[in-house]
This record gives structure tokens, sequence and C-alpha cells, in this order.
């Protein structure tokens, strides 16, 4: 297993999912997957999920300027990414800095186990 | 469960931090051989080359800030990621560096946790 090769695969998943189609990124989450967005945590994919699809913005654009990774033991990755969220009809695009726990499924693929999101205001 | 999650992250913070500023030397209980460092994208493992390198680091006068620590249990290996983001301002810059630093701290058998994970980023 490459974590660098795991944690570029994954971020780009994700952040296009994201842009793309919140929805989608149920199938990246588990009942005992755990998000912190700007300080609020919730558990479970369903929860995740409904949270991130109810975030106030139709169209946005992750922007990644640093992925970080390393394994964390127990076949885990650790990965790190700052980055700029552009959001649609907004003049300045947003910082923020997001830390993904993942941990590898029995078919042989990732699913996150902690994210924690925070914008890094100025 | 979860104060005990968000304490024990807290703790860990502002004893880090206060090593850092105060004794960076004596880091190297904080770590062991398997520990990682990724500082602002150089990787370093191991107890001696990690602390060779952030007693290197210049940061002797620097005014940190912590803004956020968000803590959550990383249940499948036992351990805590913590995610930290805060201010650095160094003497004679105008304006402070913004920062985000996560940790994985694992359990040692005698019931603390040590460093295994640790990254660090200035958010330009």
């Amino acid at each position: 297993m490459d974590p660098d090769a795991v944690a570029k695969a994954f971020v780009d998943h994700y952040y296009s999912t994201f842009d793309a189609n919140r929805a989608g990124l149920a199938n990246l989450y588990q009942e005992g997957s755990m998000l912190t967005f700007e300080g609020q945590k919730i558990q479970g994919s369903q929860s995740i999920v409904a949270k991130l699809t109810s975030l106030p913005f139709q169209q946005c654009k992750h922007n990644i300027t640093t992925v970080d990774c390393q394994p964390s033991g127990a076949g885990g990755v650790l990965v790190f990414v700052s980055g700029t969220l552009q959001l649609a009809g907004e003049q300045h695009a947003l910082k923020f800095s997001q830390m993904f726990h993942l941990m590898p499924t029995p078919q042989g693929s990732f699913y996150v186990l902690n994210d924690i999101f925070r914008l890094n205001y100025a | 469960m979860e104060e005990q999650i968000d304490s024990v992250g807290k703790a860990f913070v502002d004893h880090y931090y206060h090593l850092f500023d105060n004794d960076r030397p004596a880091m190297s209980s904080l770590y062991q051989p398997t520990s990682m460092l990724t500082f602002e994208g150089h990787k370093l493992q191991g107890v001696e080359d990690i602390i060779t390198k952030l007693t290197q680091l210049p940061f002797d006068q620097c005014r940190r800030v912590i803004s956020t620590v968000d803590s959550q249990p990383a249940l499948v290996t036992g351990g805590i990621v913590v995610f930290v983001s805060g201010s650095l301002q160094l003497p004679g810059e105008n304006h402070p560096l913004q920062f985000s630093q996560m940790f994985h701290l694992s359990p040692t058998p005698q019931g603390n946790f040590f460093v295994l994970n640790d990254i660090f980023r200035l958010n330009y």
C-alpha cells in the first residue's frame, strides 16, 4: 500500500464528488465515521451526508494547494489538505484545511473514519 | 466519552506547545521510533531526526495564538486525532502567519499517548 497514491486518489475523488454531487459522498463514510465541520460534531454516514448536502450553497469549487499524508498504523492513512473553496456568487475564495483518517475496507478500498474541516480565517 | 476526548486533545495541545516554546529538546518524550513528522512537506521519522528538525526551527521568539482545537477518537487504532489551527507572529514580520497542524496520538502501555503522526503546514 502506497500512502501517497492512496491519498492522491482519495483527494481527487473526494473533492470532485463534493463539487459535482455531494450526496455521492455517502459511500465514503460508514456508521462509525465521524465528521467535525467547523466545530460541529456529526457521526454516521447518513447524518454526515445530510450535513454536507444541507450546507448553504449550491455550487462550489475546491482548489487544493497542499496534500500531506502518513500511514497511521493498522493499514490506515492520514491525509492533511489545505486549499481554497470558491462559492458561486462570492467574490473571494475561502481558505480551508481538512484532515481525513482513511481505513481500509475488506474490498480493498478505503473509507473515511475521521474527517475534520476548518475554514482558515485571517 | 466525547468530553474526555476533547480534554485529552486540549491537554495534549497545551503540553506540546508549552514544550515547543520552553524546552524543545524535552519534546523527545512525545515521540517514539515509529513517529513521523511532515513539516512543510519535509518528511522525517524517529525521535532523533524529529527533535533535530524541531530544535533547528527559528521560531524562538514567536507568539502563537491557537484559534481552534478539534479532537476525535480514532476508534480502530485506539488513538486520538487532533486538528489545530492558529497563527504565529514572528518578530519583525508585519502580519502573523496562519498555520494548521494535525496529530495522531497513539496509546502507550502505561496509559499515556505518544505522537505517532504529526503534520504541520503554514496556510499562505
